[in-house]
């Protein structure tokens, strides 16, 4: 950008993300999805030609990437799709660019003279695109084309002319004709705000300088998440974390990440994840980079303007078919809430990680929220008489993580969109034929830390005003933890869901015959006799339980957060009892985890950084060591602290917390020596313990 | 001009507006509005015959000692005693912001919560935006941030009672009544001093609400007793929970404070009813407003548009841009097509509340918004300096420099004459501010910084501007600017050139503009209903649903009537039908306006009509999507009733001339020499040309080159803009 005035910038800037706004305010007002006017899962941004985001609006952070991916599909074949003044494309293949087929696209250039100088792009998740099930969600595909349609770009509308017939071919593909066709009207008008708002400023300022400030605006995020890089130690930080069951099978999958910060740039190296599975759990490579820029903008960028410059900051490394860079033709349609999630949460772990190491940051690092986004959908024809296909959005009311210096927000739900929201009970029960028994936080739910995680919420519903539909039940954490703690917290409980057969008679709790499901029972008849019950993932938690503020205890315990034997197994604090007996107790436990009276020494030496709130890093006589609050040197010349640790293996230890585990996944506590206190809880595969995490580089 | 009241011994003063002094006579009457504000306690009054004048005097924490002694300097200034000019009261209209500080500081009844059991958490889980409510848009994308406050009423107070009712309001499960004694004299027991009742469709069948009001009032006869589907008649439990909680919390607080003041006024010999803004726009008595204080809210805002409406009206513009540049914040109400925006929504304190009130936009963009250079990149905003430490100027230890400091720098400020000279300005420091943070960082120099500031302010409220007119479907240029506050008038010529607009309007009342409107609005209330008419595709409502529909809308203008004639209604009640549309399927319903008696076939179609009308001019031609079908959602009566207001006739003085001194104006290397006018209140027709500051007290009108201000019959100055080529 040649010579521009600040001030000029700044005004322009503002008005480009006004113009973002107003897309934002046209696409959720018109929108008829309850995906995007509550889960806010759509996208509206400004893009430079080459399909570099310059603005984007608050909502689903992995969908960042996506339109641009469209843009540049457009760019690679001009003469295929020879875009011209008011035009529309539309697309939806997850092996071009989508998250999954769900999210359908569109972007339109915006022309000065002859010349594209942007493009408007938006993006929505559409309840159902057509495909073998309802939803086009379906565990039993092998091949995506069993899922929803697929339509790598196509022109919808040709020199400002809705193609109607190609539009009815749409349409024709979705249950939700209706609810589509009113989505696709308001991208074109979302569109249409964008380029009309642009041409104004052309006009007024030219072309040149709207381009020079979008162009601006990206390097000036770059600049500031590299300077924030910068300030951050370097190293390697690991996290691994679990799916499980792809649909056809209950096998385990991984996904692994392990992240370089040298200097003022990132490495996301996935290469230690699982193969990609037979089933529609799988993510394409731009799931893989939705899931990375999800994690990016909320832990990185927080107070940076959201737009590519944060993302070129760091570079992905994975090889192809991979659960998380899945080849043509694996299902994928359950991409977001499985494999991109997943990669969602390792990509936040590591991060965490990295700002727990940080003294400017380490207040605000965090434990992973809401670990999954469990599915319940449900078909056949309302109390209307009409056909319906529901998508519930209740199941974003997991707990969020725990911060290093305060409690997870209880139902603050997953840190993939800043202003996620739910539809209230009443609503539902209006427009859809569902009929609630209770909508609650879940006790025990969030992970047992120093700082407690979130709690998740559980609800109970049958049908009503109807007598049978379909419903499409699937999760994955219900027998993997996915919100893990950090610095010795435990992760927050797991899903469970059941159904109690006949355990509703005229809107009233009747006994019925419970079955508890595993994470994809699938689908089923239900009546308006069967109660549905499910219980989301809390959040994680931040450091040693035996650590919390017996007060704070007391008050979870007043308050219903936690059950008065949780507090007693996992937290060393009775209800009614005086501070001695309480310290004694806890003292008691510590003992109890490394089999002898804790105790402490003096440490001399410098202290050069932390790790956590209770590890640091100092200097003696030439030498790094890590060293625990009690003084046990934990390891010399590398901060692969966990081999001077006192392991525990807590795998049948989990249910105070309300963690099941699947049959492959083992839990192990690793505890200093000398004190007991807990630093680090681990998931990890039966066949050994995971690498170390942090492995800071030492001067 | 500035006329301390010294005898009284509170330090307040009185700011004439333009207007004759009037005749002093046995017959004298008087209009009052006032409004207390965060700083100052604002009363106008106006004998009928010509004088309006403004009082201020400071706010105090018991709010009610500032309302009187702007009362008593009023009545000493008019030479009157405070009972003779208590009892010469016609009109008393006040808005006021004690609920809404109660709220924000937790300073509110301690209240408890009755819901369905299985939903005691529904305050709690907030629809999971609880944790985002209050947040700006720059703090929205910091996690750390979130859950910025607390439920509305800590879980420990809420409990849960055995009953149920259906969407369609069958009663499911019967209120388990020997359980909900229990649960109502544990919450006794808490000492809860408001109490809260909410279940879920409440407003489809309040039975079990009805009831257990009943065993509250045995059980809680102290007690400020609230019941949703009476409060806030909304399909939405958190929405409507949160609102009943407010106005629950508020019943004690605001309750006793309306009737303390009206106690007080009657003692000095007021006869006529204290008259309440509501969120709405409408003013009411406190006897209407006792039992639902939530309604009053945000009555000072609301006043503001409201005068702004009663302007509009006399001056026969039917499409308003109200705006006001105060310390922290850019507030702009519209008006289009003579009705005040409105919405069914707002936020405070992290609740969601479901009420209708009149809608003001706002960003926090204002005098005190702080200019920072960080990576080369000048912004002004969002960060404040408020008015501590405030701006480097102000000498009270700011060091950031703000957009005061930039006004002052440009000349656009009198150092010696800022706030009627109240305080005095530190231009030097302002200059050295921007001259070492903003000017060297950018490599630009320090008038050119500072003009800088201003500039990038200005456009950030014309987008703001933009967003509220264009945004909904409407020209701006069809709009009047009306520039309030005390910063507004400053900066008003160059927002109106950003918008193409060909010039504005200075109210004469602009620094009171809120008290303007509650002394001079009229009589107003909203009621809704809750309705569902769900419609496919092709097909029309069954005569049932319309029966139901129209029931419903006969009950609601029955309680509108009733109210207005209950709060004296003189003359012609005016009411106006509104109904929630949208397409079938979607979240977000329009606010249809609709006339004709009653609810059948022809009234659906016309409200059809009228939607599909309104959906294209918002969203764009071709946005709507008939397939879809319909769903009305919800019917709303909004009543009015006009009261006899006082109509001010303007005398007044010809501006005069206190020198001059160098302006900047758009080109920041040639300061333009500009003519400081001071006067009270302009003369009729009498004229300034641009160049010129106009320095009212309180504020500073600047009438840019080429500009020529003029003022009208009522006070008010026009500017109107050199047209550019």
């Amino acid at each position: 950008m040649t010579d521009q005035s600040p001030i000029l910038y700044e005004i322009i800037r503002s008005r480009l993300m006004a113009i973002t706004e107003e897309m934002r305010i046209a696409l959720q007002s018109v929108s008829g999805s309850p995906t995007v006017t509550d889960a806010s899962d759509f996208f509206t941004g400004l893009f430079r030609p080459n399909g570099d985001f310059a603005t984007m609006g608050f909502q689903v952070t992995y969908q960042a990437p996506v339109v641009g991916h469209l843009i540049r599909h457009i760019n690679a074949a001009p003469d295929k799709y020879r875009p011209g003044p008011g035009d529309m494309f539309l697309g939806n293949d997850p092996y071009v660019g989508a998250l999954h087929q769900n999210d359908v696209q569109m972007c339109g250039p915006i022309y000065a003279g002859d010349r594209i100088i942007a493009w408007a792009g938006v993006e929505a998740h559409e309840t159902d695109v057509g495909g073998m099930d309802f939803a086009s969600w379906s565990p039993k595909a092998r091949d995506v084309r069993q899922e929803g349609f697929r339509v790598p770009c196509m022109k919808l509308i040709d020199a400002g002319v809705l193609r109607e017939d190609v539009l009815d071919t749409i349409l024709t593909a979705s249950r939700l004709p209706d609810q589509l066709g009113l989505d696709i009207r308001a991208f074109i008008a979302t569109i249409n705000v964008a380029q009309n708002r642009i041409d104004q400023l052309v006009a007024r300022y030219g072309a040149e300088v709207i381009t020079g400030v979008m162009e601006r605006m990206i390097d000036g995020s770059e600049a500031r998440v590299r300077a924030r890089l910068a300030d951050l130690p370097d190293g390697t930080f690991r996290a691994t974390d679990f799916l499980e069951h792809d649909g056809h099978d209950n096998r385990l999958y991984r996904i692994s990440v392990a992240m370089t910060k040298t200097g003022d740039r990132l490495t996301f190296d996935f290469s230690g994840s699982s193969p990609q599975a037979p089933g529609f759990v799988n993510c394409t490579r731009s799931g893989l980079e939705g899931g990375v820029a999800g994690a990016m903008l909320a832990m990185l960028a927080y107070d940076v303007p959201w737009n590519e410059g944060v993302l070129r900051t760091a570079a992905i490394e994975a090889r192809d078919g991979l659960i998380c860079t899945a080849q043509f033709p694996a299902p994928v349609g359950a991409a977001t809430v499985e494999a991109i999630w997943v990669v969602s949460n390792v990509a936040v772990a590591a991060i965490n990680k990295l700002l727990a190491c940080s003294a400017g940051h380490a207040h605000r690092a965090q434990a992973v929220s809401s670990g999954t986004m469990a599915t319940f959908n449900l078909g056949g024809v309302n109390q209307y008489g009409e056909p319906f296909g529901l998508h519930l959005m209740d199941p974003l009311a997991g707990g969020s993580g725990a911060f290093a210096d305060k409690d997870g927000i209880c139902a603050g739900g997953p840190i993939n969109a800043p202003m996620p929201s739910i539809a209230d009970v009443e609503r539902n029960e209006l427009v859809a034929p569902l009929f609630y028994l209770y909508r609650r936080m879940g006790h025990d739910t969030g992970g047992a830390g120093a700082m407690r995680g979130g709690r998740g919420v559980e609800i109970g519903l049958t049908l009503g005003g109807i007598s049978e539909a379909e419903a499409l039940i699937m999760t994955h954490g219900a027998e993997v933890p996915n919100t893990a703690g950090g610095f010795g917290s435990w992760p927050g409980a797991t899903v469970t869901q059941a159904m109690v057969w006949g355990g509703v008679e005229a809107g009233a709790r009747a006994t019925g015959e419970t079955e508890s499901f595993g994470p994809k029972p699938g689908l089923m008849r239900m009546t308006d006799r069967d109660l549905f019950c499910v219980t989301w993932q809390g959040g994680g938690g931040w450091g040693d339980p035996l650590d919390r503020e017996p007060e704070a205890v007391r008050a979870d315990i007043a308050s219903g957060a936690v059950s008065p034997e949780a507090t007693l197994t996992l937290f060393g604090v009775g209800e009614n009892e005086d501070a001695a007996t309480t310290a004694r107790r806890r003292s008691d436990m510590r003992a109890a985890r490394i089999g002898r009276a804790p105790s402490s020494a003096e440490v001399s030496g410098r202290t050069r950084m932390s790790i956590g709130p209770n590890l640091r890093v100092v200097e003696l006589d030439g030498a790094y060591h890590v060293v625990s609050a009690a003084g046990a040197r934990l390891s010399t010349d590398h901060t692969r602290w966990r081999e001077g640790a006192i392991t525990v293996d807590l795998t049948g230890e989990t249910g105070a917390q309300r963690i099941a585990l699947h049959e492959d996944l083992r839990m192990t506590g690793y505890y200093c020596p000398l004190s007991g206190q807990c630093l680090a809880i681990d998931v990890h595969e039966r066949d050994g313990l995971p690498a170390d995490d942090i492995d800071l580089a030492l001067p | 001009m500035l006329s301390r009241n010294g005898a009284s011994g509170h330090p307040g003063y009185y700011e004439r507006s333009r207007g004759s002094v009037g005749i002093d006579s046995q017959n004298r009457v008087f209009h009052v509005g006032t409004d207390v504000g965060g700083t100052f306690t604002d009363l106008w009054v106006s004998d009928g015959a010509g004088p309006a004048r403004v009082f201020k005097t400071p706010t105090t924490p018991d709010v009610m000692t500032g309302v009187m002694d702007a009362v008593a300097l009023a009545a000493g200034t008019l030479g009157l005693s405070i009972g003779d000019f208590c009892v010469r009261i016609r009109r008393f209209g006040h808005g006021t912001t004690v609920g809404l500080n109660a709220l924000l500081t937790g300073t509110s009844a301690r209240t408890g919560v009755i819901a369905t059991e299985g939903f005691g958490d529904t305050l709690e889980i907030g629809r999971i935006r609880r944790q985002t409510s209050g947040l700006s848009e720059y703090e929205v994308t910091d996690f750390h941030l979130h859950n910025r406050y607390p439920p509305i009423v800590p879980r420990h107070l809420v409990r849960e009672v055995r009953e149920r009712v259906d969407a369609t309001g069958r009663v499911l499960i019967p209120l388990d009544e020997a359980q909900a004694g229990a649960a109502l004299e544990e919450l006794a027991e808490a000492g809860v001093e408001a109490l809260a009742i909410c279940t879920l469709w409440a407003q489809a069948n309040p039975v079990h609400e009805a009831r257990l009001k009943d065993m509250a009032r045995e059980v809680l006869p102290d007690a400020f007793l609230c019941v949703s589907h009476k409060i806030a008649p909304v399909v939405g439990e958190y929405g409507r929970m949160a609102t009943t909680a407010a106005n629950a919390a508020l019943g004690p607080v605001a309750g006793r404070y309306l009737s303390r003041l009206e106690q007080s006024l009657r003692d000095h010999g007021m006869t006529v009813p204290l008259l309440v803004m509501t969120n709405a726009g409408g003013v009411l008595p406190t006897s209407a407003l006792n039992d639902r204080p939530a309604f009053t809210l945000f009555s000072g805002p609301a006043a503001g548009v409201i005068g702004s409406r009663v302007m509009a009206d006399r001056l026969g513009r039917d499409n308003i841009l109200t705006t006001d540049i105060g310390g922290t914040s850019f507030d702009v109400g519209v008006i289009a097509e003579g009705r005040p925006l409105a919405s069914t929504e707002f936020s405070v304190a992290g609740a969601d509340l479901r009420l209708p009130s009149i809608d003001i936009a706002s960003i926090g963009t204002g005098g005190g918004s702080i200019a920072s250079v960080e990576f080369g990149d000048l912004t002004v905003g969002p960060r404040s300096a408020g008015s501590t430490p405030g701006p480097v100027c102000y000498g009270r230890g700011g060091q950031e420099p703000t957009a005061t400091d930039a006004d002052l720098v440009l000349g656009i400020l009198d150092p010696d004459n800022f706030l009627g000279g109240r305080m005095r300005l530190d231009t030097e420091a302002a200059r050295e501010a921007i001259e070492t943070r903003i000017a060297r960082p950018l490599g630009l120099d320090t008038i050119r910084a500072a003009w800088g500031i201003r500039e990038i302010l200005d456009n950030n409220m014309a987008d703001l501007l933009r967003r509220v007119t264009i945004e909904r479907g409407h020209d701006p240029l069809t709009f009047t600017l009306l520039a309030n506050g005390g910063a507004g008038p400053s900066h008003a010529w160059s927002i109106a050139r950003e918008l193409g607009l060909g010039g504005f309007v200075v109210p004469a009342a602009a620094t009171a503009h809120s008290a303007f409107g509650c002394g001079t609005g009229d009589l107003g209330i909203s009621e809704s209903t809750a309705v569902y008419v769900r419609v496919r595709h092709g097909e029309r409502p069954s005569d049932a649903v319309l029966g139901a529909a129209r029931d419903a809308l006969e009950r609601i203008e029955r309680v509108v009537t009733y109210h207005l004639a209950a709060a004296g209604a003189e003359g012609d009640v005016t009411l106006e039908r509104f109904a929630a549309v949208r397409f079938r399927g979607q979240t977000n319903a329009l606010d249809v306006p609709f006339g004709g008696a009653g609810f059948d076939a022809t009234i659906y179609d016309t409200v059809i009509d009228g939607f599909e009308a309104a959906y294209e001019r918002l969203f764009g031609r071709g946005a709507g999507y008939r397939q879809a079908g319909f769903e009305i959602v919800e019917l709303r009566v909004s009543g009015t009733a006009a009261l006899a207001a006082a109509t001010a006739t303007g005398h007044g003085d010809t501006p005069r001339a206190h020198g001059s001194r160098p302006v900047v104006f758009d080109d920041p290397d040639a300061p333009v020499d500009t003519t400081i006018y001071h006067v009270d209140y302009p003369a009729p027709d009498s004229e300034v040309h641009g160049p010129a500051i106009i320095e009212f007290p309180g504020q500073s009108v600047v009438v840019p080159p080429g500009a020529i201000a003029r003022a009208d019959a009522y006070g008010n100055l026009h500017v109107t803009l050199e047209a550019r080529p």
